[in-house]
């Protein structure tokens, strides 16, 4: 036990030495905090306002609620094992101290555990911290008493732990099964994994079908498919069936499923460290292994044809662009995040397609051309998520190796304008296919059309510039993962910083499309006023866009000199 | 051909470097030696451009590097003390990509490198991510690197860490016919036995500021120890600069 806290406590000085930083960064912490509380209090109101809405729904309220709940504690549970499973890795077999913590005079268990404490604790805590809001909206609407909270507490312990305890357990067989120098390829398998059951996940729910109480064949059938019973194999349904008798004050089987969970925690962690002490060494010495390429002949195919496709550009930017795209694609770590962005991808357009636009009261054209307008809002938002995760991190991914291109010809304005162009022509082609596709599917007027592209073309290369200036602004050379940079300060100014952008383009063209619709509809002329107010706001997103294209670049530029 | 004047730097209130004063002539090898913390890195990266200083000038081949640095960093071959590179590049990728940032021809590229990455023995190793290469094997592919482009001064951070003896030797060859050929060589070191082997002159700097410079012989008699090595040289320098 003492050598398992001494393992644990590099990482717990490092956590202090965090919180005791300096002023400045004290500022960066009070903003992140406001801003991660507002999302928490978002999370509650949001939570709140469902949870009494379907209390007020007379016979079937209470179990719209648990249906609820059951929702939430299974895609938290997925969103645990998820996040397991990454962190496991590389905390077990990838990170750059394990071997300082191989060469002492320890077990292989005891480094195990220390690592397993780390990985739940990192792979959990915002799942955790956003899961707080809505069992407090629970507990406040069903009037709750202190066993509830001490029971939420106990619960979501043990389900981080079980999470935890199965990634690892995952992880580590396959660290043994897998040959050597292939361990990284498992993100490749979890990705396609991840989006199988995404699509899987959504397809099974029919979740349009829960506001469309028509579509099922008898009223009896769609209470049915509201109360089937989840499997009691699953820790998510005792974690359920706990909160639920906590809820209404059953203590004793409150109680029952509580230890049911907590059973099956500590008969888990026991067998996973058992199982550690038998093969964690040997996957780890297998994962020392250099890794090999995934496909050498498609490697060696691409360094033939990229040359002659950027052959038009300048030699260091079609260098500086090789070298991007050639480890974008290299990097297996990135792979389960694109997956991802795919699988959402195709869930929200798939979502406009289902639509129950025919059934809505309000004129279905009218409908329509708003469903569209917000899309154009929607369509950037994703973008920015998109962003954050690959655009953002693109200059603290030159980690370490920076030097090259500091100590190299090419200036640093060169330099993040190129990787601006890297990123760009992707991002636009991608959003505005998401446009295109989303505004076929809602049939909108062929003016709603062009408005959409035209300014989904203008928004992305704002975002992207945002993103790369800002990340130049506040780079991590020195990260494992530079990916995470977008939890950072920097990030998270990034994704506000687009939001405002956004929603400025959205406002400004708003009103005026708004005239130039209703004028169509009514079949009424423009007067001189409204035209001026049309093309002046067009003007104005036009300029707002440049500046967003320039001013972050150039902000980003200039930091970037002085690091 | 290297021309340092009053190059200091700041970092908060530790002062890093303090008005350096310095010129390394064509085809000269110059040694930069000195205790740890004392300010040999951060001079050579501001030599390298990595860093900006706080103040003072850098001179590559005439160049100002703080006016002119893509024109003055085309002229030097910077070696850092450790070998991070972009792992997921194959050596020979790695090399491409910097022939091109150096603006090296396409056809004199291959036919460098091919002869460089034999020169290195990484020429089995040329198709191979980076991230399987060893530490010495990457240190021997930033030199091969810093080779391509033909530059008529060397900036090189801690030469032999990482290379075995075979490497070392190399190096230390591949240097002395550099300068032979009218290169210019800064390096720095913490291996006097390299320093007094290969230098032909040696600069000990100390708390940021350079105590000496001059052949070994020249060290000697600053230090007042007639017949000692450079090791007792050193020690009796920054001894005495220790004591109040």
């Amino acid at each position: 036990m003492i050598s398992l806290l001494t393992l644990l406590k590099p990482r717990y000085w490092a956590f202090q030495k965090g919180l005791s930083g300096k002023d400045s960064r004290a500022s960066q912490l009070f903003i992140m905090g406001t801003i991660g509380l507002a999302f928490w209090a978002g999370t509650f109101a949001i939570f709140y306002r469902i949870l009494r809405y379907f209390q007020a729904v007379e016979g079937f309220g209470d179990i719209l609620t648990y249906k609820l709940l059951s929702m939430v504690l299974v895609t938290f549970f997925a969103l645990l094992i998820f996040s397991g499973i990454i962190t496991s890795l590389a905390k077990l077999y990838l990170s750059r101290d394990l071997i300082l913590a191989h060469s002492l005079p320890l077990p292989p268990a005891k480094i195990f555990l220390a690592r397993f404490v780390e990985s739940t604790i990192d792979s959990s805590w915002m799942v955790i911290v956003y899961s707080l809001p809505v069992f407090l909206s629970y507990g406040i609407v069903f009037k709750a008493g202190v066993f509830y909270y001490a029971t939420v507490i106990m619960v979501l312990l043990s389900l981080c732990m079980i999470s935890s305890a199965l990634s690892s357990l995952c992880v580590m067989i396959l660290a043994v099964l897998l040959p050597a120098g292939r361990l990284r390829n498992v993100f490749i398998f979890l990705a396609f994994i991840l989006f199988l059951v995404l699509i899987l996940a959504f397809r099974l729910m029919r979740p349009e079908q829960l506001v469309d109480p028509e579509a099922f064949a008898s009223l009896l059938l769609y209470f049915r498919s509201l109360t089937v019973p989840a499997s009691p194999l699953l820790p998510t349904t005792w974690v359920y069936d706990s909160l639920r008798a906590a809820l209404t004050g059953n203590y004793k089987m409150g109680l029952f499923h509580l230890s049911l969970a907590w059973s099956f925690t500590t008969m888990l962690i026991f067998i996973i460290s058992e199982i550690a002490g038998a093969c964690y060494f040997m996957g780890f010495s297998k994962a020392q292994t250099a890794p090999e390429k995934l496909f050498p002949l498609h490697l060696r195919r691409q360094t033939n044809t990229l040359p002659s496709l950027l052959a038009f550009l300048p030699k260091p930017a079609a260098a500086l662009t090789r070298k991007e795209v050639k480890i974008f694609f290299r990097d297996q770590t990135q792979w389960p995040q694109l997956f991802l962005l795919l699988a959402l991808i195709v869930i929200y357009v798939y979502n406009f397609s289902v639509l129950p636009l025919a059934k809505s009261p309000i004129k279905t054209i009218y409908l329509q051309n708003v469903l569209s307008f917000l899309n154009m809002g929607l369509a950037a938002f994703v973008l920015t998520a998109v962003a954050a995760r690959f655009v953002f991190p693109a200059v603290s991914q030159e980690g370490e190796a920076f030097w090259i291109v500091r100590s190299s010809p090419l200036s640093l304005r060169t330099f993040l304008w190129i990787k601006f162009f890297v990123y760009t022509p992707p991002l636009l082609v991608m959003a505005e296919i998401l446009i295109v596709a989303t505004n076929i599917l809602l049939h909108v007027t062929p003016f709603m059309m062009c408005l959409s592209v035209a300014t989904i073309f203008l928004i992305v290369p704002g975002i992207v510039a945002l993103g790369m200036g800002i990340g130049a602004t506040y780079p991590d050379f020195k990260s494992e993962n530079p990916a995470q940079a977008v939890t950072s300060f920097g990030g998270l100014l990034f994704m506000l910083c687009s939001a405002g952008f956004i929603g400025l383009v959205i406002i400004l063209e708003a009103g005026p499309v708004y005239t130039f619709f209703m004028a169509g509809v009514r079949g009424e002329r423009m007067t001189f006023y409204q035209w001026a107010w049309l093309f002046g706001s067009f003007f104005l997103v036009f300029a707002i866009s440049s500046a967003a294209v320039f001013l972050p670049m150039r902000w980003g530029i200039n930091n970037l000199h002085e690091k | 051909m290297i021309a340092l004047k009053d190059l200091s730097k700041q970092y908060g209130r530790f002062l890093a470097v303090n008005k350096l004063n310095l010129t390394v002539e064509k085809g000269e090898i110059f040694g930069f030696i000195g205790p740890n913390g004392a300010g040999k890195t951060t001079t050579i990266r501001i030599m390298g451009g990595i860093l900006a200083p706080t103040g003072g000038t850098v001179i590559i081949d005439g160049i100002d590097m703080g006016r002119e640095p893509e024109k003055a960093k085309k002229r030097i071959g910077f070696i850092p003390d450790r070998p991070y590179l972009y792992e997921k590049l194959t050596g020979w990728e790695f090399m491409s990509f910097s022939a091109a940032l150096y603006g090296v021809d396409k056809d004199i590229f291959i036919e460098k490198a091919t002869s460089l990455l034999k020169m290195f023995s990484l020429w089995d190793w040329a198709q191979e991510l980076i991230e399987s290469y060893s530490h010495g094997m990457k240190q021997r592919l930033i030199f091969a690197t810093a080779f391509l482009h033909d530059p008529p001064v060397f900036i090189v951070d801690e030469p032999m860490v990482g290379l075995d003896p075979t490497g070392i030797r190399m190096v230390k060859d591949l240097l002395r016919n550099q300068a032979r050929a009218g290169k210019t060589v800064f390096m720095s070191t913490h291996s006097l036995g390299v320093a007094e082997d290969i230098c032909d002159r040696i600069g000990i700097i100390h708390h940021g500021a350079l105590l000496a410079t001059g052949t070994t012989k020249d060290l000697q008699r600053t230090a007042g120890i007639e017949e000692a090595d450079l090791e007792a040289v050193f020690l009796r320098l920054t001894e005495e600069q220790q004591t109040p």
